[in-house]
Protein backbone atom coordinates (compact mmCIF):
# COMPACT_ATOMS: atom_id res chain seq x y z
CA UNK A 1 0.00 0.00 0.00
CA UNK A 2 2.20 2.80 -1.12
CA UNK A 3 0.53 5.50 -2.57
CA UNK A 4 2.61 8.09 -2.88
CA UNK A 5 5.34 8.52 -5.28
CA UNK A 6 8.33 9.14 -3.01
CA UNK A 7 8.19 5.99 -1.85
CA UNK A 8 8.02 3.35 -4.59
CA UNK A 9 11.95 4.31 -4.90
CA UNK A 10 12.38 3.15 -1.60
CA UNK A 11 10.83 0.10 -1.82
CA UNK A 12 13.79 -1.90 -3.80
CA UNK A 13 16.43 -0.95 -0.62
CA UNK A 14 13.92 -2.60 1.37
CA UNK A 15 13.83 -5.35 -0.17
CA UNK A 16 17.89 -5.16 -0.49
CA UNK A 17 17.78 -4.90 3.14
CA UNK A 18 16.25 -8.70 3.65
CA UNK A 19 19.16 -9.88 1.57
CA UNK A 20 22.45 -8.19 2.65
CA UNK A 21 23.46 -7.57 5.78
CA UNK A 22 26.19 -5.26 4.80
CA UNK A 23 24.16 -2.56 3.29
CA UNK A 24 22.03 -2.66 6.90
CA UNK A 25 23.22 0.63 7.96
CA UNK A 26 23.09 2.22 4.97
CA UNK A 27 19.15 0.48 4.57
CA UNK A 28 18.37 1.91 8.21
CA UNK A 29 18.95 5.59 7.27
CA UNK A 30 17.39 5.59 4.36
CA UNK A 31 13.92 3.81 6.47
CA UNK A 32 14.40 6.65 8.84
CA UNK A 33 14.81 8.97 5.98
CA UNK A 34 11.79 7.80 4.77
CA UNK A 35 9.71 7.87 8.37
CA UNK A 36 8.36 4.57 7.21
CA UNK A 37 6.77 2.88 10.05
CA UNK A 38 8.21 -0.75 10.57
CA UNK A 39 5.28 -2.18 11.03
CA UNK A 40 3.06 -1.15 8.53
CA UNK A 41 -0.36 -1.37 10.42
CA UNK A 42 -1.33 1.91 9.90
CA UNK A 43 -3.52 2.54 6.94
CA UNK A 44 -1.52 5.13 4.47
CA UNK A 45 -4.21 6.71 2.87
CA UNK A 46 -4.27 9.45 4.80
CA UNK A 47 -1.36 10.81 3.43
CA UNK A 48 -1.46 13.98 4.90
CA UNK A 49 -0.49 12.76 8.19
CA UNK A 50 1.76 9.75 7.99
CA UNK A 51 3.87 10.36 5.55
CA UNK A 52 5.46 13.72 7.60
CA UNK A 53 6.09 12.51 10.52
CA UNK A 54 8.08 12.81 13.48
CA UNK A 55 9.90 15.81 11.60
CA UNK A 56 12.15 17.70 13.66
CA UNK A 57 9.80 20.71 15.06
CA UNK A 58 6.48 20.67 16.16
CA UNK A 59 4.01 23.14 17.24
CA UNK A 60 1.01 22.00 18.86
CA UNK A 61 -1.96 24.45 18.03
CA UNK A 62 -4.97 25.20 20.54
CA UNK A 63 -7.71 24.25 18.67
CA UNK A 64 -7.42 20.90 16.50
CA UNK A 65 -10.22 22.59 14.16
CA UNK A 66 -7.38 24.48 12.26
CA UNK A 67 -6.33 23.40 8.77
CA UNK A 68 -2.98 22.26 8.10
CA UNK A 69 -1.46 24.43 5.22
CA UNK A 70 1.31 23.77 2.97
CA UNK A 71 4.33 25.98 1.72
CA UNK A 72 3.79 25.04 -2.03
CA UNK A 73 0.38 26.22 -3.06
CA UNK A 74 0.35 23.84 -6.37
CA UNK A 75 -0.01 20.69 -4.36
CA UNK A 76 -3.41 19.54 -3.94
CA UNK A 77 -4.94 18.09 -0.78
CA UNK A 78 -4.83 15.05 -1.44
CA UNK A 79 -1.20 14.90 -2.69
CA UNK A 80 1.87 15.05 0.17
CA UNK A 81 5.14 16.76 -1.13
CA UNK A 82 7.80 14.31 -0.23
CA UNK A 83 11.06 15.16 1.24
CA UNK A 84 12.84 14.86 -1.94
CA UNK A 85 10.93 14.69 -5.29
CA UNK A 86 14.18 14.30 -7.49
CA UNK A 87 16.50 11.05 -7.40
CA UNK A 88 18.15 11.02 -4.20
CA UNK A 89 21.77 12.38 -5.18
CA UNK A 90 23.82 10.46 -2.75
CA UNK A 91 21.84 12.08 0.06
CA UNK A 92 24.06 15.52 0.15
CA UNK A 93 21.03 17.56 -0.33
CA UNK A 94 20.28 16.33 3.28
CA UNK A 95 22.41 18.51 4.17
CA UNK A 96 21.20 21.56 3.35
CA UNK A 97 17.51 23.49 3.55
CA UNK A 98 14.46 23.36 1.24
CA UNK A 99 15.53 25.16 -1.85
CA UNK A 100 12.54 28.05 -1.30
CA UNK A 101 14.63 28.89 2.36
CA UNK A 102 18.00 29.63 0.61
CA UNK A 103 18.52 33.23 0.47
CA UNK A 104 15.82 34.19 3.16
CA UNK A 105 16.92 35.91 6.54
CA UNK A 106 14.20 34.27 8.50
CA UNK A 107 13.04 30.86 8.59
CA UNK A 108 9.75 29.97 10.74
CA UNK A 109 9.96 27.01 12.76
CA UNK A 110 7.64 25.53 15.34
CA UNK A 111 8.42 24.58 19.05
CA UNK A 112 10.61 21.81 20.39
CA UNK A 113 9.64 18.83 21.52
CA UNK A 114 8.85 18.70 25.25
CA UNK A 115 9.69 15.66 27.50
CA UNK A 116 5.98 15.07 28.16
CA UNK A 117 5.23 14.44 24.91
CA UNK A 118 8.00 12.20 23.92
CA UNK A 119 7.40 10.00 26.93
CA UNK A 120 4.48 9.18 25.15
CA UNK A 121 6.03 7.23 21.89
CA UNK A 122 7.22 3.72 21.90
CA UNK A 123 11.37 2.99 21.43
CA UNK A 124 11.23 2.91 17.55
CA UNK A 125 9.45 5.99 17.44
CA UNK A 126 11.94 7.73 19.57
CA UNK A 127 14.90 6.32 17.54
CA UNK A 128 13.32 7.45 14.45
CA UNK A 129 13.06 10.82 15.68
CA UNK A 130 16.56 10.70 17.30
CA UNK A 131 18.33 10.42 13.43
CA UNK A 132 15.73 13.31 11.96
CA UNK A 133 17.13 15.79 14.56
CA UNK A 134 20.59 14.69 13.97
CA UNK A 135 19.86 15.22 10.49
CA UNK A 136 18.59 18.80 11.15
CA UNK A 137 21.37 19.58 13.77
CA UNK A 138 24.08 18.62 10.53
CA UNK A 139 21.76 20.91 8.04
CA UNK A 140 21.79 23.80 10.76
CA UNK A 141 25.68 23.49 11.66
CA UNK A 142 26.31 23.69 7.92
CA UNK A 143 24.04 26.95 7.42
CA UNK A 144 25.70 28.31 10.42
CA UNK A 145 29.15 27.19 8.73
CA UNK A 146 28.49 28.85 5.68
CA UNK A 147 27.14 31.58 6.94
CA UNK A 148 30.25 32.11 9.07
CA UNK A 149 31.96 31.67 5.67
CA UNK A 150 30.28 34.11 3.83
CA UNK A 151 30.30 37.02 7.39
CA UNK A 152 26.59 37.00 6.63
CA UNK A 153 24.26 36.42 9.98
CA UNK A 154 22.51 33.23 9.87
CA UNK A 155 18.41 32.87 9.32
CA UNK A 156 16.90 31.77 12.43
CA UNK A 157 19.82 30.59 14.61
CA UNK A 158 17.21 29.36 17.40
CA UNK A 159 16.45 26.40 15.25
CA UNK A 160 19.41 24.52 16.75
CA UNK A 161 18.67 25.73 19.73
CA UNK A 162 15.19 23.91 19.73
CA UNK A 163 16.98 21.06 18.20
CA UNK A 164 19.44 20.95 20.97
CA UNK A 165 16.61 21.04 23.53
CA UNK A 166 14.44 18.66 21.91
CA UNK A 167 17.56 16.05 21.74
CA UNK A 168 18.23 16.33 25.02
CA UNK A 169 15.24 15.98 26.28
CA UNK A 170 14.81 12.57 24.20
CA UNK A 171 18.05 11.64 25.81
CA UNK A 172 16.63 12.26 29.27
CA UNK A 173 13.29 10.03 28.69
CA UNK A 174 15.38 7.05 27.34
CA UNK A 175 17.46 7.23 30.52
CA UNK A 176 14.89 7.36 32.66
CA UNK A 177 13.20 4.47 31.02
CA UNK A 178 16.32 2.59 30.84
CA UNK A 179 16.71 3.27 34.67
CA UNK A 180 12.87 2.08 35.57
CA UNK A 181 14.05 -1.23 33.96
CA UNK A 182 17.66 -1.69 35.50
CA UNK A 183 15.79 -0.57 39.32
CA UNK A 184 12.87 -3.21 38.51
CA UNK A 185 15.36 -6.05 37.66
CA UNK A 186 18.55 -5.35 39.45
CA UNK A 187 17.84 -2.41 42.26
CA UNK A 188 20.69 -0.49 40.78
CA UNK A 189 20.20 3.28 40.93
CA UNK A 190 23.76 3.77 38.55
CA UNK A 191 23.98 1.97 35.56
CA UNK A 192 27.77 2.89 35.80
CA UNK A 193 29.84 1.02 38.66
CA UNK A 194 31.54 3.20 41.33
CA UNK A 195 32.92 3.45 44.73
CA UNK A 196 33.39 6.49 47.34
CA UNK A 197 36.75 6.84 48.04
CA UNK A 198 38.93 9.39 49.67
CA UNK A 199 41.95 10.53 47.92
CA UNK A 200 45.32 12.19 48.55
CA UNK A 201 43.84 15.22 49.87
CA UNK A 202 41.73 13.56 52.47
CA UNK A 203 38.38 14.44 50.06
CA UNK A 204 35.56 11.03 50.00
CA UNK A 205 34.14 11.42 46.58
CA UNK A 206 32.40 8.83 44.20
CA UNK A 207 34.82 7.53 42.48
CA UNK A 208 32.91 6.43 39.00
CA UNK A 209 35.02 2.95 37.58
CA UNK A 210 36.68 3.05 34.14
CA UNK A 211 36.42 0.24 31.92
CA UNK A 212 40.08 -1.52 30.96
CA UNK A 213 41.35 -4.60 29.40
CA UNK A 214 43.18 -5.58 31.89
CA UNK A 215 43.00 -6.59 35.71
CA UNK A 216 43.85 -3.55 38.23
CA UNK A 217 47.00 -5.57 39.55
CA UNK A 218 48.82 -5.47 36.43
CA UNK A 219 47.88 -1.62 35.27
CA UNK A 220 50.84 0.11 36.20
CA UNK A 221 49.32 3.63 35.89
CA UNK A 222 46.21 2.85 38.27
CA UNK A 223 48.57 0.91 40.66
CA UNK A 224 50.34 4.75 41.01
CA UNK A 225 46.71 6.01 42.43
CA UNK A 226 46.65 6.48 45.88
CA UNK A 227 43.16 6.14 47.84
CA UNK A 228 44.27 6.88 50.74
CA UNK A 229 45.35 9.71 52.69
CA UNK A 230 48.98 9.95 54.33
CA UNK A 231 49.20 10.69 57.73
CA UNK A 232 51.28 14.36 57.01
CA UNK A 233 47.66 15.47 55.66
CA UNK A 234 45.99 15.39 58.39
CA UNK A 235 47.14 18.75 60.12
CA UNK A 236 45.87 20.40 56.77
CA UNK A 237 42.35 18.82 56.79
CA UNK A 238 41.65 19.88 60.52
CA UNK A 239 42.77 23.53 59.42
CA UNK A 240 40.13 23.31 56.32
CA UNK A 241 37.72 21.90 58.45
CA UNK A 242 38.11 25.23 60.94
CA UNK A 243 37.78 27.69 57.77
CA UNK A 244 34.84 25.72 56.92
CA UNK A 245 32.87 26.24 60.14
CA UNK A 246 34.39 29.72 60.58
CA UNK A 247 32.82 30.52 56.86
CA UNK A 248 29.78 28.68 57.83
CA UNK A 249 29.00 30.98 60.97
CA UNK A 250 30.41 34.24 59.51
CA UNK A 251 27.04 33.28 56.61
CA UNK A 252 24.65 32.72 58.93
CA UNK A 253 25.55 35.82 61.29
CA UNK A 254 25.13 37.70 57.74
CA UNK A 255 21.86 36.41 56.82
CA UNK A 256 20.95 37.05 60.55
CA UNK A 257 21.49 40.67 60.18
CA UNK A 258 19.58 41.05 56.76
CA UNK A 259 16.65 39.38 57.73
CA UNK A 260 16.67 42.18 60.52
CA UNK A 261 17.16 44.78 58.77
CA UNK A 262 14.49 43.28 55.78
CA UNK A 263 12.29 43.33 59.03
CA UNK A 264 13.37 46.79 60.06
CA UNK A 265 12.91 48.00 56.76
CA UNK A 266 9.48 46.63 55.42
CA UNK A 267 7.37 45.82 57.91
CA UNK A 268 5.48 42.74 56.46
CA UNK A 269 1.64 42.95 57.43
CA UNK A 270 0.75 39.52 56.86
CA UNK A 271 -2.73 39.42 55.26
CA UNK A 272 -4.56 36.15 56.13
CA UNK A 273 -6.20 34.53 53.34
CA UNK A 274 -9.94 34.54 53.44
CA UNK B 1 34.64 18.23 28.09
CA UNK B 2 36.78 19.95 29.87
CA UNK B 3 37.36 22.63 26.95
CA UNK B 4 33.65 22.71 26.27
CA UNK B 5 32.68 23.61 30.04
CA UNK B 6 35.70 26.16 29.94
CA UNK B 7 33.87 27.64 26.73
CA UNK B 8 30.63 27.83 28.35
CA UNK B 9 32.17 29.56 31.34
CA UNK B 10 33.88 31.98 29.17
CA UNK B 11 29.57 32.25 27.49
CA UNK B 12 28.00 32.53 30.14
CA UNK B 13 27.81 35.40 32.77
CA UNK B 14 28.99 35.00 36.36
CA UNK B 15 26.56 37.49 38.47
CA UNK B 16 28.85 37.69 41.91
CA UNK B 17 26.33 37.09 45.10
CA UNK B 18 26.30 41.48 45.93
CA UNK B 19 25.91 42.39 42.20
CA UNK B 20 23.15 45.30 41.82
CA UNK B 21 20.43 44.89 39.12
CA UNK B 22 20.17 47.43 37.07
CA UNK B 23 17.16 47.96 34.12
CA UNK B 24 19.48 46.12 31.79
CA UNK B 25 20.49 42.66 31.51
CA UNK B 26 23.79 41.66 32.87
CA UNK B 27 25.56 40.05 29.41
CA UNK B 28 24.47 43.60 27.86
CA UNK B 29 27.60 45.86 27.27
CA UNK B 30 25.46 48.53 29.10
CA UNK B 31 25.78 46.71 31.85
CA UNK B 32 28.88 45.17 32.27
CA UNK B 33 30.11 49.16 31.74
CA UNK B 34 27.66 50.12 34.44
CA UNK B 35 28.73 47.33 36.90
CA UNK B 36 32.56 46.09 36.28
CA UNK B 37 33.68 42.49 37.91
CA UNK B 38 35.68 44.25 40.57
CA UNK B 39 33.06 47.39 41.89
CA UNK B 40 31.34 47.17 44.77
CA UNK B 41 28.29 49.22 45.74
CA UNK B 42 26.16 49.92 48.86
CA UNK B 43 23.58 46.79 48.86
CA UNK B 44 20.06 47.87 48.48
CA UNK B 45 17.39 45.85 50.32
CA UNK B 46 14.39 44.43 48.76
CA UNK B 47 11.07 43.28 49.97
CA UNK B 48 11.16 39.60 49.66
CA UNK B 49 8.02 39.01 47.84
CA UNK B 50 7.19 34.85 47.33
CA UNK B 51 6.94 33.89 43.52
CA UNK B 52 2.79 33.02 44.25
CA UNK B 53 2.00 36.22 45.66
CA UNK B 54 3.24 38.19 42.77
CA UNK B 55 0.04 39.69 41.20
CA UNK B 56 1.20 42.44 38.69
CA UNK B 57 2.44 40.23 35.33
CA UNK B 58 3.84 41.82 31.90
CA UNK B 59 0.48 43.54 29.83
CA UNK B 60 -1.79 44.72 32.44
CA UNK B 61 -2.62 48.41 33.06
CA UNK B 62 -1.68 49.45 36.11
CA UNK B 63 -2.22 53.17 38.22
CA UNK B 64 0.54 54.93 39.32
CA UNK B 65 0.09 55.80 43.64
CA UNK B 66 2.86 57.66 43.83
CA UNK B 67 5.48 59.97 41.83
CA UNK B 68 5.71 62.44 39.09
CA UNK B 69 2.60 60.41 37.33
CA UNK B 70 0.66 59.90 40.31
CA UNK B 71 -2.96 58.72 38.93
CA UNK B 72 -1.88 57.81 35.67
CA UNK B 73 -2.79 54.71 34.16
CA UNK B 74 -0.37 52.59 32.41
CA UNK B 75 0.48 48.99 30.57
CA UNK B 76 3.74 47.24 32.16
CA UNK B 77 6.36 46.95 29.73
CA UNK B 78 8.97 45.20 31.74
CA UNK B 79 8.86 43.39 35.53
CA UNK B 80 12.26 43.31 37.24
CA UNK B 81 11.79 40.68 39.90
CA UNK B 82 15.13 40.87 41.66
CA UNK B 83 14.45 44.44 42.72
CA UNK B 84 11.10 44.93 42.55
CA UNK B 85 10.67 46.79 39.62
CA UNK B 86 7.95 47.42 36.87
CA UNK B 87 8.51 49.67 33.84
CA UNK B 88 5.23 51.35 32.77
CA UNK B 89 5.27 52.15 29.04
CA UNK B 90 5.55 56.53 28.27
CA UNK B 91 5.36 56.80 32.01
CA UNK B 92 7.64 58.18 35.07
CA UNK B 93 10.12 59.01 32.41
CA UNK B 94 12.90 61.11 32.21
CA UNK B 95 14.78 63.07 29.62
CA UNK B 96 17.93 62.36 27.97
CA UNK B 97 19.80 62.48 24.37
CA UNK B 98 21.40 59.03 23.11
CA UNK B 99 23.68 59.14 20.01
CA UNK B 100 26.04 61.64 20.97
CA UNK B 101 29.13 61.66 18.48
CA UNK B 102 31.70 64.70 18.06
CA UNK B 103 29.49 67.80 17.77
CA UNK B 104 26.52 66.39 17.70
CA UNK B 105 24.41 66.78 20.67
CA UNK B 106 22.09 63.65 19.82
CA UNK B 107 18.67 62.68 19.60
CA UNK B 108 16.33 64.11 23.03
CA UNK B 109 14.42 61.20 24.00
CA UNK B 110 12.09 60.51 26.93
CA UNK B 111 13.19 57.18 28.87
CA UNK B 112 11.06 55.21 31.25
CA UNK B 113 12.51 54.67 35.16
CA UNK B 114 11.46 52.03 36.82
CA UNK B 115 8.32 51.74 39.40
CA UNK B 116 8.39 49.86 42.52
CA UNK B 117 6.01 47.34 42.84
CA UNK B 118 4.92 49.18 46.45
CA UNK B 119 3.71 52.30 44.37
CA UNK B 120 1.42 50.76 41.91
CA UNK B 121 -1.85 48.82 42.14
CA UNK B 122 -3.71 47.02 39.78
CA UNK B 123 -6.85 48.55 38.45
CA UNK B 124 -10.44 47.03 38.22
CA UNK B 125 -12.06 46.11 35.25
CA UNK B 126 -16.00 47.21 36.55
CA UNK B 127 -15.03 50.94 37.70
CA UNK B 128 -11.63 51.74 36.70
CA UNK B 129 -10.16 52.06 40.14
CA UNK B 130 -6.72 50.89 41.95
CA UNK B 131 -7.42 47.61 44.21
CA UNK B 132 -5.48 45.48 46.24
CA UNK B 133 -5.60 41.50 44.91
CA UNK B 134 -5.54 38.17 46.61
CA UNK B 135 -4.66 35.04 44.77
CA UNK B 136 -7.45 32.73 44.77
CA UNK B 137 -8.87 29.57 43.02
CA UNK B 138 -12.28 29.54 41.36
CA UNK B 139 -15.03 26.57 41.16
CA UNK B 140 -12.76 25.03 38.21
CA UNK B 141 -9.54 24.66 40.16
CA UNK B 142 -8.15 27.74 38.47
CA UNK B 143 -5.77 30.26 40.37
CA UNK B 144 -6.79 33.88 39.36
CA UNK B 145 -6.84 37.39 41.14
CA UNK B 146 -9.32 38.58 42.58
CA UNK B 147 -9.99 42.42 43.17
CA UNK B 148 -10.21 42.71 47.45
CA UNK B 149 -12.89 45.88 46.79
CA UNK B 150 -15.23 44.02 44.43
CA UNK B 151 -14.64 41.19 44.52
CA UNK B 152 -14.07 40.76 40.54
CA UNK B 153 -11.89 38.65 38.96
CA UNK B 154 -8.86 40.36 37.03
CA UNK B 155 -8.33 38.24 33.67
CA UNK B 156 -4.88 37.56 32.95
CA UNK B 157 -3.16 39.75 30.11
CA UNK B 158 -2.66 38.65 26.57
CA UNK B 159 0.70 39.46 25.78
CA UNK B 160 2.28 38.39 22.48
CA UNK B 161 5.40 36.18 21.94
CA UNK B 162 8.47 37.60 21.63
CA UNK B 163 8.93 35.91 18.19
CA UNK B 164 5.65 37.12 17.07
CA UNK B 165 3.67 33.76 16.64
CA UNK B 166 0.18 33.68 17.98
CA UNK B 167 -1.07 30.35 18.31
CA UNK B 168 -4.10 30.25 17.64
CA UNK B 169 -3.21 31.43 13.78
CA UNK B 170 0.06 29.12 13.75
CA UNK B 171 0.35 26.95 10.31
CA UNK B 172 2.55 23.75 10.43
CA UNK B 173 5.23 24.08 8.05
CA UNK B 174 6.66 21.23 5.81
CA UNK B 175 9.18 20.01 8.78
CA UNK B 176 6.44 20.49 11.78
CA UNK B 177 4.55 17.09 13.28
CA UNK B 178 0.72 17.64 12.90
CA UNK B 179 -1.05 18.05 16.41
CA UNK B 180 -2.52 14.81 16.13
CA UNK B 181 0.79 12.71 15.59
CA UNK B 182 2.43 14.53 18.45
CA UNK B 183 -0.64 13.66 20.67
CA UNK B 184 -0.83 10.08 19.53
CA UNK B 185 0.14 7.39 22.14
CA UNK B 186 2.51 4.60 20.62
CA UNK B 187 4.27 3.81 23.75
CA UNK B 188 3.65 0.33 25.13
CA UNK B 189 5.68 -0.65 28.44
CA UNK B 190 7.88 -3.90 28.25
CA UNK B 191 10.54 -5.03 29.53
CA UNK B 192 12.89 -4.69 27.34
CA UNK B 193 15.89 -1.68 26.76
CA UNK B 194 15.21 0.70 23.96
CA UNK B 195 18.00 -1.26 21.82
CA UNK B 196 16.46 -4.52 22.28
CA UNK B 197 13.21 -3.69 21.23
CA UNK B 198 15.05 -1.86 18.08
CA UNK B 199 17.19 -4.70 17.58
CA UNK B 200 13.75 -6.66 17.68
CA UNK B 201 12.42 -5.09 15.33
CA UNK B 202 15.06 -4.30 12.53
CA UNK B 203 16.02 -8.24 12.37
CA UNK B 204 19.80 -7.47 14.21
CA UNK B 205 20.75 -10.46 15.51
CA UNK B 206 23.75 -9.62 17.65
CA UNK B 207 25.72 -13.18 18.23
CA UNK B 208 28.97 -11.94 19.59
CA UNK B 209 29.83 -12.00 22.48
CA UNK B 210 31.54 -9.07 24.15
CA UNK B 211 35.29 -9.38 25.20
CA UNK B 212 35.78 -9.56 28.76
CA UNK B 213 36.58 -6.45 30.40
CA UNK B 214 37.49 -5.00 33.87
CA UNK B 215 35.88 -2.18 35.57
CA UNK B 216 37.39 -0.62 38.19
Amino acid sequence: MFPILGKKKYSPTIKMAASSSAGRVLTLCKQFQNVFRISSSINTQHCSTTLIKYQPRLYREKSPLAALSWYSPASSVGQCRALHTTINRRGLEEFFDLPENWGETNVKSGAPWTAKQLRTKSNEDLHKLWYVLLKEKNLLLTLEQEARRQRVQMPSPERSRKVERSMIRLETVVKERETALRLLQTGQEKARPGAWRRNVFGYVYWYRFKEYAIPWHMNRRYKRKRFFTPKFVQPHIRLRIEKHLREKARKATLEKKTQSKLKEKFPRVKVSAS
Amino acid sequence: MRLTALLSMAARVVIPKDYRFGTNRPWTPAAKRLNPPGKKRRKVFVEPIAPEDWSVLRGDTVEILKGKDKGKHGKVIQVFRHRNWVMLEGLNTHYRYIGKTGDYRGTYIASEAPILLHDVALIDPSDRKPTDVEWKFTEEGERVRVSLRTGRIIPKPIVERRDGIVPQQWKDGLKDTSPEDTLEKTYVPSLKTLEEEVMEKLGIQEKRRPQRSYWY
